[in-house]
């Protein structure tokens, strides 16, 4: 097991710098010995490469990773004793599920007894023992991401990397894994870095989650931050489902308060920025409550259409002239055309300044 | 089933077309030399004789010929195959500049016609004193074998999964590691399809090794055979037996291994 240092990592593809492409810019982070940490963005975010290069798959143009503090930047993949997932699982297709489990071993040199030992305890780790003759192609989805684990636990590595490794499984086998990696992390408390665009599994799995977007980290935090504390506009609407509610308007001082004006409507706000800027209000699904007509700070919203997902429901709304989603019970019946007030929790505003993905959050 | 209708005829006449020959070839070997030229010819010999085959070995020096031969290819096959492979992994995979450039000139190497190359080629291997040797004409015969076995693999390296190959890397194989004990299992249909490919044009090639060997007992024998021709006498049986006993182990090959022809060149062709 390892803590894993990152110092300013950058890759570009590309030989001149006009032409390059920026895969990553500059990421410096720190990994904690036993950390899970993911690594979240949208494709091309750069959280693959920043993996490969961890793996030694792809050469940094600069920056230095340090595995407790010895420098393996400039090491091969085999010498670096990490293990990695891949999103394909990339089971040797011509060995059995025993030969792919202790292929890693044998290279490097483990007595016969000892890996049919290691076998054994994976395979009953992971229950694949039934499947260990059988080859990748007889074997399920599910099988083969088992088996693809094994793989990688049976080295015991410093380091776990895991690339997409569940997004090829169907969304009912997705959640059985999830919920198995977590078991196992919590088992192991081996470091692991996991790559997903699947901003719900960076939520449920991790200590802690890195957004990243175009390259370039946006926030790094535990999900309780990432989700209640977004840094910026991109990590708010990337996190979270339906994503947040964003609202363009303008900030005015109204009886000596700052008060954000939007198409339609005027809210006070908790925060100082400022007065006089362009800015974007943001409030999540589930921070906007129903009110009765005359309560204090009651906005007045027509209902556009109501959708039910189960045990809630979201109603898109529109809020002044603005189209936003509200979070409800399923109890909460509300049909379309329906006049109703809404009251936005004040402490639950965010208030992001700027323009565009960046337009930094005021606190 | 029209279809089928329409295109069993075909079908038999290609076969024809390309069987006949064969089977003229079979047939003439098994005649008396009375009876190969006569008219109205017999399809099917009045007389069965091996006469042709016992004097094949005792009269000539055929299985010379012919252990020569098996010599010269299994070397120039085995050669084709390792180097061929490893320049088209290369090309499949690394990043080179100029690759596409480089892969094309592989390709018109191979088109190159051999008539042209061999003046030169005979100089260099006089001076490398290459000559007279079996392994001089097995690298020959690499000018033709290489190039193929490059443009082929290239493909089938293309189709086997990036993934793979990472992952062996990770479980502590080195690159060439990771190429034998991962990339090619997943390439063994192509190894194979190129290889009878490669192994047949050396089996088959006459000009490089008329003009490299002029040793008796060191020629091949497609240049061999053709001492069975004399300006008084030719002995047609004697060919003809000598050319079915030369297309028996190809026969023999290809009957073994079409599997893996039929999927190793449509896994070349078409990628996934």
């Amino acid at each position: 097991m390892a803590g894993v240092h990152i110092e300013r990592l950058h890759k570009q593809f590309g030989g001149k710098a006009t032409a390059a492409v920026h895969a990553l810019a500059d990421l410096t982070l720190d990994i904690a010995d036993g950390e899970f940490i993911s690594l979240v963005g949208p494709s091309g975010c750069g959280k693959s490469t920043a993996l490969r290069i961890i793996a030694g798959l792809e050469i940094p143009t600069s920056g230095r990773i340090l595995f407790d503090g010895r420098d393996i930047t400039g090491l091969e993949p085999r010498d670096r004793n990490i293990a990695m997932v891949f999103q394909s699982y990339a089971l040797y297709p011509h060995m059995s599920v025993r030969q792919n489990l202790e292929y890693g071993l044998k290279k490097r040199g483990v007595p016969a007894a000892e890996r049919a030992s290691a076998v054994d305890s994976v395979a009953a780790m992971l229950q694949i023992g039934p499947l260990l003759d059988r080859r990748p192609r007889q074997l399920s989805g599910g099988q083969r991401q088992r088996v693809a684990l094994g793989r990688a636990l049976i080295r015991d590595p410093e380091v776990f990397l895991l690339d997409e490794p569940l997004s090829n499984l169907d969304a009912k086998l997705r959640v059985h894994m999830r919920a198995e990696l977590a078991a196992l992390h919590q088992k192991l408390r081996t470091t692991m870095i996991y790559v997903t665009h699947d901003q719900l599994e960076a939520m449920t799995l991790s200590d802690r989650i890195v957004v990243m977007n175009h390259g370039v980290m946006q926030q790094v935090g535990t999900p309780e931050e990432i989700y209640s504390r977004p840094a910026n506009r991109f990590v708010a609407e990337f996190i979270g489902t339906p994503s947040m509610n964003m609202i363009e308007g303008e900030i005015r001082a109204e009886g000596g308060r700052p008060h954000f004006t939007g198409p339609g409507l005027s809210i006070a706000l908790p925060m100082a920025p400022s007065a006089g800027g362009r800015a974007t209000l943001g409030v999540r699904p589930e921070d906007i409550a129903l009110v009765a007509a005359d309560a204090p700070g009651a906005i007045p919203a027509r209902v556009t259409v109501s959708e039910l997902a189960g045990a809630e429901r979201y109603h898109f709304v529109s809020l002044g002239e603005s189209p936003i989603i509200v979070r409800t019970p399923a109890t909460t019946v509300l049909h379309p055309g329906e006049t109703i007030a809404l009251g936005l929790a004040p402490d639950r505003l965010h208030l992001f300044v700027g323009t565009g993905d960046d337009a930094a959050a005021v606190r | 089933m029209l279809r089928s209708l329409r295109i069993y005829p075909a079908v038999l006449l290609l076969l024809l077309f390309v069987a006949f020959p064969l089977y003229w070839m079979t047939v003439t070997s098994l005649k008396p030399q009375t009876e190969v030229f006569r008219v109205p010819p017999t399809f099917l010999p009045e007389t069965w004789t091996l006469r042709h085959y016992t004097d094949l070995f005792w009269l000539t020096d055929f299985g010379l010929l012919f252990l020569n031969s098996l010599k010269v290819c299994l070397l120039s096959t085995g050669l084709a195959l390792v180097v061929g492979s490893l320049g088209a992994y290369a090309l499949a995979r690394f990043r080179v500049p100029g690759k596409e450039a480089y892969g094309r000139l592989v390709l018109l190497a191979y088109m190159f016609p051999g008539a042209l190359l061999i003046i030169p080629l005979m100089l260099l291997f006089r001076q490398l004193e290459l000559t007279n040797s079996h392994l001089g004409l097995s690298l020959a015969y690499l000018t033709f074998a290489v190039p193929f076995v490059m443009w082929v693999m290239r493909d089938f390296f293309a189709s086997v999964p990036v993934d793979l190959e990472e992952a062996a890397l990770i479980d502590g194989a080195s690159r060439l590691g990771a190429l034998w004990d991962v990339v090619l299992p997943q390439a063994v249909p192509g190894l194979i399809a190129t290889g009878i490919f490669a192994f047949l044009f050396a089996w088959n090639e006459y000009l490089f090794a008329l003009i490299l060997i002029s040793d008796e007992s060191l020629r091949t024998l497609p240049p061999g055979m053709m001492r069975f021709v004399s300006t008084t006498d030719t002995n047609w049986g004697l060919i003809m037996a000598a050319s079915t006993l030369a297309t028996l182990p190809m026969a023999i090959a290809f009957g073994l291994v079409q599997r893996y022809l039929v999927t190793g060149l449509g896994a070349g062709g078409v990628k996934g």
